[in-house]
């Protein structure tokens, strides 16, 4: 069939997709409240739209940036994304200062009570800037490199922002700011019990994916074993595991010494790795018997020996695909540790359930917010390390 | 009968076919030949409108197709590509009764029709009937697709290299069952290809294609004989030419027949009158023979070819 | 019909022990041996299956037609632009934790049934949303040519040719969404919905293991229940396309 080469018209086609994005940006920060004030932690508080949060100069510089990203998008100009990442880039960076406006105008000065929170309005803004950067990203096929810039000069700029004078009043800063030591604490705890299970499950996977490459009548009873247990609900399976942990305890009083009972971090442990287990021996095992044959006997035929031909090309090979496998783990791990929050294990699962029982919104969100934050930079530092990994560069 | 009118195609600033002018008649097989990326498939695939042509005019039996509604216009041509593009999901039989059922054919007109087609294509209905497209060999999957496409029994055929993914025997073998086929059907064939050699053999008249414009548009013999570039002589092989022209000749009309048929054992390897003169010649060559017998279809020797003929009047 | 046993003998013990869990109290009152209330009674496991599952159904039926409409949307001409940014929303967002976007619900909407089934929907949707793209992505370009080719309507293409073939990826993306919902509506126990989550949430907050384990039980079975009937689902797509099915490792 004859092709022709698209990429030969200089004259790009406008962007129907950041226009949708940057209008229903527009309309919803018009509609929604960009902030509420509270009097205090548990008192509900009271909404401000855009104009009232940040006055007439930021509702037009708002509404101008997202009017600009518009207008751009639809100009044929080739260099019109590279516009747009600057444009959309530096919103989301500066967009805590909204906040901080919001914050000055606001707070009554002389209530150390009070406190300022993020209103729906600038969630969605938030939301759909972020979008819009994805889209810019990927319309201008970014390196990692462009990318991993972007990435660290937004992070860095909220984060010395957040740690700033002018967004003390924030909840979620008063919320962190009541109980450092236990944050810090409970980011230990995540990263333990996360990290943890995904590394005993990698030892367990390899040791598994070996034996069924060995023993193909053992593929089936394993394969089906991990996806059972995939299978079954996390809460159930934290529940299953309290019984027989307990009466293992108090059988063998050593084990409770080691802090071993039917609740705390050992049943998390378990249950996490359990769950680990699927994804990790599915990929490993696939990756290691999908290295082409005739590879193999290319380096069969010039000599190589099944060990140097294990070594030297099977596991080069399918490192990629064996990190895609952790990747996945340790996303799912993370997600999986707040759970065991439920049954004691700590972790930032802690105050999402201690927020949730005491109706304090604030204390919810600072432990969701942080475990999004610690699964999308594992999905991206393991994306990354795939990415290097990958033998043979991917082509663009 | 096709014509195509002034017609131009663009891609953003990229011309693809550039004002092509083209008429083929009711009945021939005209073959678009030419390099990749020619235009060759751009311009079928704006017979049957799976492309808008961005100027000009192209009428079906005198009407514009811009006129017609898309579906309609489609479902009278009968369309083969070279991915075969069988559903994966639908048995042989249903994939050939598919333009029949979108039109609504009675059931059992349907299930005759598709026995008689797969009959046509040398395929067994009992066999092959409720096999599914990925269990066939690929000449198998694409005698199947020239069965849908011929199903309706439409006026058009329109080929995009479908023989193109094929080993040089399967291809051989249906390019061979494709003339078959014509002589009995009839019916108005554009048909895309890169081979040359294809060309040569299945067409009623050429039209080579270069960078969006049809550089010659005549019968083989005389782009064989008259190539209008260089560009064209350089594709029907400069100095293969003479072979070419042979391969297109019969040998029933360089041989000198006998008075009366004479009846004697042809055996299997025998020279027949639809061969041709060159394959004629490479029998003489191989075996030192100065002159050939000449069979008919009913094994009758008809005739005798020398090998001082051909040197005279082989071209 | 052999397909289809599994399910049933699994349904029949999970609605069984619903209604009658008090059959077993005997073995609770001997994990359980220092306390008088063996058996959840806070309400009727029937009723908590009931409301489980409504939840599942609802937010499945809702997500798959949302999904598939939208995964419809971003392959057709008109919505092509849309397409990378799409795709991109489905893997990114399943990199959120399903416990953390249940989370955000409630500061947004409160407590109570309303959050849990918008977090279920949206997240439950993300991987059908992505089993649509790769299964319509993935049909090879030539049948879609033929299809056209041949006078089929875009529509027609869609329902009689697209849809079929890229019907099983799609399922298979339906049951990772029900699993992951069947888990996660039980969590939403603790934002106030009622799901077979409440008995293990009042069994760990009470130090009640009967509790916990009552709920554990049923919430397992409900989940083993739904993954052997999309097992029966997708062998039978397979009987019905006709095609021999490959050896593929779930």
């Amino acid at each position: 069939m004859a092709k022709i080469d698209g990429t030969a018209a200089p004259r790009p086609t406008p962007n129907r997709v950041v226009p949708v994005l940057a209008a229903v940006a527009l309309v919803l920060v018009w509609l929604l409240d960009l902030g509420t004030i509270q009097p205090n932690r548990i008192v509900p508080g009271t909404g401000h739209g855009l104009v009232s949060a940040v006055g007439w100069p930021g509702a037009g510089l708002v509404s101008l940036v997202l009017i600009a990203s518009l207008a751009v998008s639809i100009l044929p100009l080739a260099w019109r994304y590279w516009a747009l990442l600057v444009l959309a880039g530096l919103s989301l960076a500066l967009l805590p200062l909204l906040l901080e406006v919001f914050a000055a105008r606001h707070l009554p000065p002389d209530s150390p009570y009070a406190r300022s929170s993020v209103g729906a309005g600038f969630w969605c803004l938030l939301f759909l800037l972020s979008l819009m950067l994805i889209e810019i990203l990927g319309r201008l096929k970014a390196g990692r490199g462009v990318q991993l810039l972007v990435m660290v000069v937004i992070g860095g700029s909220w984060l010395v922002l957040l740690r700033g004078a002018g967004l003390e009043s924030l909840s979620l800063v008063r919320e962190f700011n009541a109980q450092p030591d236990k944050f810090a604490q409970a980011l230990r705890a995540h990263l333990a019990l996360a990290f943890g299970a995904v590394a005993v499950s990698a030892g367990l996977a390899v040791m598994l994916a070996l034996k069924m490459m060995r023993s193909p009548a053992w593929q089936r009873p394993i394969l089906g074993a991990v996806s059972f247990m995939q299978t079954i609900p996390s809460l159930a399976v934290f529940g299953l595991l309290i019984a027989p942990l307990s009466a293992l305890s108090s059988a063998f009083p050593v084990l409770q010494e080691l802090g071993v009972r039917g609740i705390g971090w050992a049943p998390a442990l378990l249950a996490l790795i359990a769950y680990s287990l699927l994804p990790m021996v599915r990929n490993t095992f696939v990756a290691l018997t999908e290295v082409p044959e005739s590879l193999a006997d290319a380096g069969r035929g010039m000599g190589m020996s099944e060990r140097q031909l294990f070594f030297q090309l099977k596991v080069p090979l399918a490192l990629p695909v064996i990190i895609e496998g952790v990747r996945i783990t340790t996303i799912q791990a993370i997600g999986l540790t707040a759970v065991a929050a439920l049954i004691g294990a700590g972790g930032f699962g802690g105050f999402i359930f201690q927020g949730l029982g005491q109706s304090a919104m604030d204390l919810v969100l600072l432990g969701a917010l942080p475990t999004i934050a610690l699964a999308l930079v594992a999905d991206a530092l393991f994306t990354l390390l795939a990415a290097s990994l990958r033998p043979v560069p991917a082509t663009a | 009968m096709i014509e195509l009118k002034q017609v131009t195609r663009r891609f953003g600033n990229v011309v693809a076919v550039d004002a092509i002018d083209l008429t083929i008649e009711t009945g021939e097989v005209c073959v678009l030949v030419g390099s990749s990326g020619c235009g060759k498939s751009t311009t079928l695939r704006m017979i049957n409108r799976l492309l808008p042509h961005s100027a000009g005019d192209i009428l079906v039996d005198g009407k514009s197709i811009t006129t017609m509604n898309p579906q309609q216009l489609r479902l009278n041509m009968g369309y083969v590509i070279q991915g075969t593009g069988l559903f994966p999901h639908w048995t042989v039989a249903r994939n050939i009764a598919m333009v029949p059922r979108l039109l609504k054919w009675p059931q059992a007109r349907i299930d005759e029709r598709v026995r008689e087609l797969m009959t046509l294509l040398d395929l067994d209905p009992a066999t092959h009937a409720d096999k599914y497209p990925q269990q066939l060999s690929g000449g198998q999957a694409q005698r199947v697709g020239v069965a849908r496409a011929l199903a309706a029994d439409p006026n058009i055929l329109l080929m995009d290299e479908p023989f193109g993914a094929l080993d040089a025997i399967t291809r051989d073998n249906l390019q061979l069952e494709m003339l078959r086929i014509q002589q009995q059907v009839r019916k108005t064939t554009v048909f895309v290809t890169h081979d040359i050699d294809e060309a040569l053999k299945l067409a009623t008249r050429i039209a080579v294609m270069d960078r969006g414009r049809i550089v010659q548009h005549d019968t083989p013999e005389n782009i064989l004989r008259r190539p209008a570039s260089e560009f064209v002589e350089n594709l029907v092989g400069r100095q293969d030419r003479g072979l070419k022209l042979m391969s297109l000749r019969p040998v029933r009309e360089l041989m000198t027949p006998h008075a009366s048929p004479k009846r004697s054992d042809p055996g299997a390897d025998a020279l027949k009158e639809d061969d041709s003169v060159r394959l004629a010649l490479s029998v003489m060559l191989w075996q030192d023979l100065k002159q050939l017998a000449v069979f008919n279809a009913r094994g009758e020797e008809t005739g005798v070819i020398t090998r001082e003929r051909i040197m005279q009047d082989g071209l | 019909m052999r397909v289809w046993l599994p399910t049933v003998l699994l349904a029949a013990l999970l609605g069984g022990l619903s209604v009658g869990m008090s059959v077993l109290e005997p073995l609770f009152a001997w994990v359980q041996p220092d306390t008088s209330r063996v058996i959840y009674e806070r309400e009727s496991f029937a009723f908590l299956l009931y409301n489980h599952l409504m939840l599942v159904v609802v937010s499945a039926v809702i997500g798959t037609i949302a999904a598939v409409a939208g995964g419809i949307f971003a392959t057709r001409p008109a919505g092509r632009d849309f397409l990378p940014l799409v795709s991109q929303i489905a893997s990114i967002g399943q990199t959120f934790p399903p416990v953390a976007v249940l989370a955000l619900a409630v500061p947004v909407l409160g407590f109570g049934e309303a959050p849990i089934l918008l977090a279920l929907i949206l997240y439950g949707l993300l991987p059908i949303l992505r089993n649509t793209l790769a299964g319509l992505e993935g049909i090879d370009p030539a049948v879609r040519e033929a299809a056209l080719g041949m006078g089929m309507s875009p529509l027609q293409v869609l329902l009689r040719v697209e849809l079929p073939l890229a019907g099983k990826v799609i399922l298979a993306g339906i049951r990772t969404s029900v699993t992951i919902n069947i888990a996660t509506a039980a969590i939403g126990s603790t934002i106030g919905a009622r799901t077979l989550g409440d008995p293990v949430i009042a069994g760990l907050v009470n130090g009640n293991t009967a509790y916990v384990l009552q709920g554990a039980i049923l919430i397992g079975l409900l989940a083993l229940t739904a993954d052997s009937l999309f097992e029966a689902l997708e062998r039978n797509w397979d009987r019905h396309s006709g095609r021999v099915r490959p050896p593929v490792f779930r």
